[in-house]
């Protein structure tokens, strides 16, 4: 009885009301209303359809920026190390060599090994497994302790070679055709002989990790972050891939601003020219290059813009700040000749904290995959704004971080 | 309007003419308003999301299937701005008038002479809970299950509310039956104290403009 009853009600109003008796007169205010809205819509329309075009780009500048930054120390040095090395064989080409003169930054110490390997160039022993890197202590057979330095840095280095051997054609000691036709000996660099020393403090690089301070929803979100990335001191020539792992939070302060902090770990091999290194020890044989490997803690605090927000798919771009707790760093020391004695390696195990070091840049494009959860992708760039770790290193770092995202209040909007 | 002549129409709109966009807004106005006025608490709040719905269209055109029937299509815009505005005023909908419904006695509702001005006032006086749940389940023929998961509510929810929406459905008809022997629950010249006191709002609104005009 009841139900008929529901039933019949229903159907008194389903029957009535599907089918309007009078319908509801056209309103000119109305259409008015919804013609503003579409007004409003085009001419946003017109911006929002640049915004993913300049959106990318920005994230491909910014990726960019990373190794363009690092580029021209590394032309710098190489070209002038290069020429050095020229120089100095005019005025001592028997030899051996004059290590220090040559070397850009001076090191007295540097001797041996170089030295050793620029008079073997001339008579050539066996190349071996040089690596391009190896192929630039060719030309800088005289740049014994600079050349470790550039040749870390690969790709140019193998410019640097060019030039150097080019500069050194008019050398008359050299005879240039032996000089080129003979294959260059390689420097080791890679198979650097590592003598274990105990010293010096190797400025830890400012390892950004992914700060990720993309907002999926403009109240409170939760991130869990994994980042590749690449880390260089002074080039991403030398770089070496790190990773980062952690979790972010952010939340919205105003429609488009986000505002993101985390905890993020991050482990972060570099590998660079003993230059950069700054230590107060002084090394019987500098080495060529130094290999670190550090582990910190990442605290980012970042603001984001969003720039673009249209069905799922968000974009923003955003700074801040790093700091940034040092877990352990340990740095290994490689050296141009295997015999040569020195430290080979050196452990700070000590924790230390810097605090807003690291300069964060990025860009985030969000995807919402349904209500709750959403996933990320963030390029970004981290730019040191002090020297950083026990050897005081400026350590860059650009990656991509890849995000899962869970929105904490999605609940209050379906 | 003729099926050639609407189609016209939206390929203008595909466009982005305004001119058709207009034509067809006028066109479906009737019809659009209709829904969005079964789903709203007033003409204004309809009208607005009625546009809402509009603007989906317009700006959504492109996906519509030219094969099937438009009149569906809109009708399901329409249904869906307006859970959507449901779901934006959710609070509201839950925290007014949350009184346990009264029991009503059964009577023939059916052959009440009521007139779809009179029983779209009566839909629109409930809160909108209930308003929502009763329009997808008694008009536009969901199931429980279907309707939970459109809101984002139990099960059980979605029939407490609908048995609620009816509760009040009744009691309305009812006192407007005790109060007016007439044949329009709309006439408004003879209510007694307590259907004005239920309709009140609109029904003045509603005698005075055949139910939309304020």
């Amino acid at each position: 009885m009841n139900k008929e009853n529901d039933k019949g009600l229903d159907n008194l109003f389903k029957k009535k009301l599907e089918d309007p008796v009078d319908q509801a007169g056209y309103k000119e205010e109305d259409w008015a209303n919804l013609e503003q809205m579409l007004d409003k819509h085009k001419k946003r329309r017109g911006i929002i359809y640049w915004l993913p075009i300049i959106s990318s780009v920005a994230a491909l500048l910014l990726l960019f920026l990373g190794w363009w930054n690092f580029r021209p120390q590394v032309v710098h040095h190489n070209p002038k190390n290069g020429f050095l090395a020229v120089n100095h064989h005019k005025q001592s080409h028997t030899g051996t060599g004059d290590g220090p003169s040559r070397q850009p930054i001076n090191q007295k110490h540097f001797q041996t090994n170089n030295a050793d390997y620029a008079i073997n160039t001339t008579i050539n022993k066996s190349p071996r497994a040089s690596k391009s890197i190896i192929k630039l202590s060719v030309a800088g057979s005289r740049r014994n302790s600079t050349g470790p330095i550039q040749a870390v840095t690969t790709g140019k280095a193998t410019r640097n070679e060019d030039e150097a051997l080019l500069a050194e054609s008019p050398v008359p000691v050299f005879e240039s055709e032996q000089f080129i036709a003979v294959p260059v000996n390689p420097i080791y660099l890679q198979n650097k002989n590592t003598n274990p020393e105990t010293n010096a403090a190797v400025p830890e690089n400012v390892k950004i990790k992914a700060g990720k301070q993309a907002a999926f929803r403009p109240r409170f979100a939760l991130s869990v972050l994994a980042a590749p990335d690449i880390n260089g001191v002074g080039s991403f020539q030398e770089s070496k891939v790190g990773t980062n792992v952690g979790l972010l939070f952010s939340a919205g302060l105003f429609k488009k601003f986000t505002i993101s902090t985390g905890v993020l770990y991050s482990d972060k091999p570099y590998l660079t020219a003993f230059e950069n290194y700054h230590t107060q020890y002084q090394f019987p044989v500098n080495p060529v290059n130094v290999a670190a490997n550090c582990q910190m803690l990442d605290i980012p605090v970042n603001i984001g813009y969003q720039v673009y927000n249209k069905h799922q798919n968000k974009i923003s771009i955003g700074t801040g700040l790093s700091s940034y707790i040092m877990l352990h760093q340990s740095f290994t020391f490689n050296y141009a000749n295997p015999y040569s004695t020195g430290p080979s390696n050196f452990n700070v195990p000590n924790s230390s904290g810097y605090f807003f070091g690291v300069l964060n840049l990025n860009a985030t494009y969000e995807r919402q995959l349904n209500s709750k959860v959403g996933i990320s992708f963030q390029p970004y760039l981290k730019l040191p704004l002090t020297n950083i770790g026990y050897s005081q290193v400026r350590l860059q770092t650009t990656g991509v971080a890849v995000g899962l995202t869970w929105n904490l209040n999605s609940f209050s909007k379906p | 309007m003729g099926e050639e002549e609407l189609h016209q129409l939206i390929r203008g709109c595909i466009k982005q003419d305004r001119k058709c966009q207009k034509m067809l807004y006028k066109a479906f106005y009737g019809f659009s308003m209709s829904i969005c006025l079964r789903y709203a608490g007033n003409r204004d709040e309809a009208a607005e999301v009625m546009n809402q719905g509009f603007f989906k269209v317009f700006t959504h055109i492109d996906s519509y299937d030219i094969t099937r029937p438009f009149k569906a299509w809109l009708g399901k815009i329409m249904m869906n701005v307006s859970i959507d505005f449901y779901r934006a005023n959710l609070k509201m909908a839950y925290t007014e008038d949350l009184e346990s419904a009264e029991h009503v006695s059964d009577g023939d509702m059916v052959d009440k002479n009521l007139n779809y001005n009179d029983l779209l006032a009566m839909v629109q006086k409930l809160p909108q809970a209930y308003r929502t749940v009763f329009n997808l389940f008694a008009i536009e023929g969901y199931s429980h299950e279907e309707i939970g998961a459109m809101l984002n509510i139990n099960v059980g929810t979605s029939k407490s509310n609908l048995h609620k929406a009816r509760q009040k459905l009744k009691l309305m008809i009812l006192k407007a039956d005790s109060g007016t022997n007439s044949n329009n629950y709309n006439n408004g010249t003879n209510y007694n104290t307590s259907i004005v006191a239920i309709n009140a709002t609109s029904m003045n609104g509603v005698f005075l403009n055949k139910g939309f005009r304020e």
